[in-house]
C-alpha cells in the first residue's frame, strides 16, 4: 500500500462522520488491494513500477474521492429538496406579495403621518428602499426556514409535509386551481388600480414631485384647460374600470370584451391626441414656449406606444390563455 | 444511431441500471460477499457495475437491515463480507417476482407493438 492510497482514503473520508470513517477506510483499502492484486495477477514477480502503474489505474477507476464520499454520506446536495420545492414556491408566491403590499402601505401612511410636506420622489424612494428590504429579509427568512425543514425530512424525500401539500390530492382541488381565472384577476386589479392613477393625474400637485417651485405647486395639467376635456378623459377612464370590473367579477376575458378594450384604449388614445394637439394641456409654467410643440408630440408618441404595446400584450396573453 | 440517441439510450439505461444493481446484489449475497468478490461476481453475469457506487450501496443496504456485514480477519487480509439477511431476502423474492411480471408485460407490449 503506497502514500498514494493513503492519501486517497484520507480523502475520501475526511468528509464522512467520525464514527463511520475507520470501518469505511478499511474495506476501501481492502478493495484497493484485491483490484491490484487482481490486474497484477498476470505477473508472478511484478516490479515496483507494475505495481504502481496498477495502484494508479485503480484509483482512478474509483473515481473522484470526493464523489466516493458524497456516494457515502447519501445525504441531499440541495438546500431544499423536491418534497420541499412546492412548498417553497408557494410560500414564495403568497409571503412575498403579501409582505410588499403590506410594507408599501406601511411605508406610505407612516411617510405621510409623520413628513410635513409630502413629496412623491421621497416617498417613493423611502417605499422601494423598504420594500426591497424586507422582501430580501423574507426571502431570506423563507429559504432558510424550509431548507432546515427539509433537513429534518429523511434527505428531502419523505412526501409528508406541513402547508399545502398535507391534505391528499383530490378532484376537488382541480377545480380551484383554476390559474387562468386568477391570473385574469390579478391582472384586472392592476390595471383597475393603473386606472385610478390615470384618473388622479389631472389632480396631482407638481410638489409632489419636486417641480412646485415651477408653477406654484399647481396640477401638471393647464387649469384653464375646458372641463369638457376633462370629463372625456375622465369618461374614458370609467368605461376602462367597467370592462376590468367585468373581468374581475367573471374571472375570465372573452374575445368580445377584449375587442370592446381594444376599440376604448385606441378611441382614448385618439382622444388624447386630439386633446394634446389642439389643446394646451399641459400647465403652461411648465412649458416654454418654443418646446411646447415637441413636448406634445413626444407625449402624443409615447400615448401610441404604450397603447400599441398593451394591445401587443393583451393579444399575446390571450392566445397563450385559450 | 445518431449522438444525441447515443446520449438518451446512455441516460435511460443507467436508470435502469441503478434499480438492477440492487436488486442483484441482494440475489448475489445469498452466499457471503466481501466487495470485490460481489463486483467481480455481478461483473461476470454481465450487470456491469462501478465499484464507487457498489460500495457505498452496500452501506445503505446493511443500514435497511437488507444485508448483514461481518469482518472476517482470519483471512491473509481483512475482509468485510456481506449476506442478505432474511428481510433481505424476502426483499429480493419480492423484486424477483416484480422483475418476472416486468419482463412478461414488456415481452407482451413488444409483441403487440411489433407489426
Amino acid at each position: 500500500m503506497s502514500a498514494l492510497t493513503d492519501i486517497y482514503v484520507d480523502n475520501v473520508i475526511g468528509h464522512l462522520p467520525e464514527k463511520s470513517r475507520e470501518d469505511i477506510a478499511a474495506e476501501i483499502r481492502a478493495t484497493i488491494n484485491d483490484m491490484v492484486e487482481d490486474r497484477l495477477g498476470e505477473f508472478d514477480h511484478p516490479a515496483e513500477d507494475q505495481s504502481a502503474a496498477a495502484e494508479r489505474e485503480v484509483l482512478e477507476e474509483l473515481g473522484d474521492p470526493i464523489l466516493l464520499s458524497r456516494e457515502y454520506t447519501n445525504s441531499p446536495q440541495h438546500f431544499i429538496g423536491p418534497a420541499s420545492y412546492p412548498l417553497y414556491i408557494w410560500s414564495l408566491r403568497w409571503v412575498l406579495p403579501t409582505i410588499a403590499v403590506l410594507s408599501v402601505l406601511t411605508n406610505v401612511i407612516v411617510h405621510i403621518a409623520t413628513t410635513p410636506q409630502v413629496r412623491l420622489g421621497a416617498l417613493l424612494g423611502q417605499t422601494i428602499g423598504s420594500t426591497v428590504t424586507a422582501l430580501l429579509i423574507a426571502f431570506a427568512v423563507i429559504t432558510i426556514l424550509i431548507g432546515l425543514g427539509d433537513r429534518g425530512l429523511d434527505g428531502g424525500t419523505t412526501q409528508q409535509l406541513p402547508g399545502p401539500r398535507s391534505k391528499a390530492w383530490n378532484v376537488d382541488d382541480l377545480r380551484r386551481k383554476d390559474t387562468k381565472g386568477a391570473q385574469i384577476r390579478a391582472e384586472a386589479v392592476l390595471n383597475l388600480i393603473f386606472i385610478v392613477l390615470l384618473a388622479l393625474i389631472p389632480l396631482i400637485p407638481t410638489s409632489l414631485v419636486y417641480v412646485g417651485h415651477l408653477n406654484n405647486g399647481e396640477t401638471f395639467i393647464n387649469p384653464d384647460l375646458g372641463a369638457g376635456w376633462l370629463l372625456g378623459y375622465w369618461g374614458f377612464l370609467t368605461l376602462m374600470a367597467v370592462i376590468e370590473v367585468i373581468k374581475l367579477v367573471r374571472s375570465s376575458a372573452s374575445a368580445g370584451l377584449l375587442i370592446t378594450g381594444v376599440v376604448l384604449d385606441v378611441a382614448m388614445a385618439v382622444f388624447l391626441t386630439i386633446a394634446l394637439l389642439t389643446q394646451p394641456v399641459l400647465h403652461p409654467d411648465l412649458t416654454s414656449a418654443s418646446s411646447a410643440e415637441v413636448q406634445q408630440v413626444i407625449t402624443v408618441i409615447a400615448i401610441w406606444f404604450i397603447v400599441i404595446w398593451d394591445q401587443i400584450s393583451t393579444w399575446r396573453a390571450h392566445r397563450a390563455n385559450r | 444511431m445518431n449522438e444525441d440517441e447515443e446520449q438518451a439510450l446512455a441516460t435511460h439505461e443507467q436508470e435502469l441500471r441503478r434499480g438492477t444493481v440492487v436488486f442483484a446484489s441482494l440475489v448475489a449475497c445469498r452466499r457471503p460477499q466481501y466487495g470485490y468478490s460481489l463486483l467481480t461476481t455481478l461483473t461476470e453475469a454481465g450487470i456491469a457495475t462501478e465499484a464507487n457506487t457498489l460500495y457505498p450501496l452496500l452501506r445503505r443496504l446493511e443500514k435497511q437491515g437488507l444485508l448483514t456485514a461481518e469482518w472476517n480477519t482470519e483471512q491473509a487480509r481483512p475482509r468485510k463480507y456481506y449476506t442478505v439477511t432474511t428481510s433481505g431476502a424476502e426483499v429480493a423474492a419480492a423484486l424477483h417476482s416484480r422483475w418476472l411480471e416486468l419482463d412478461s408485460s414488456i415481452t407482451k407490449l413488444w409483441k403487440e407493438g411489433t407489426p
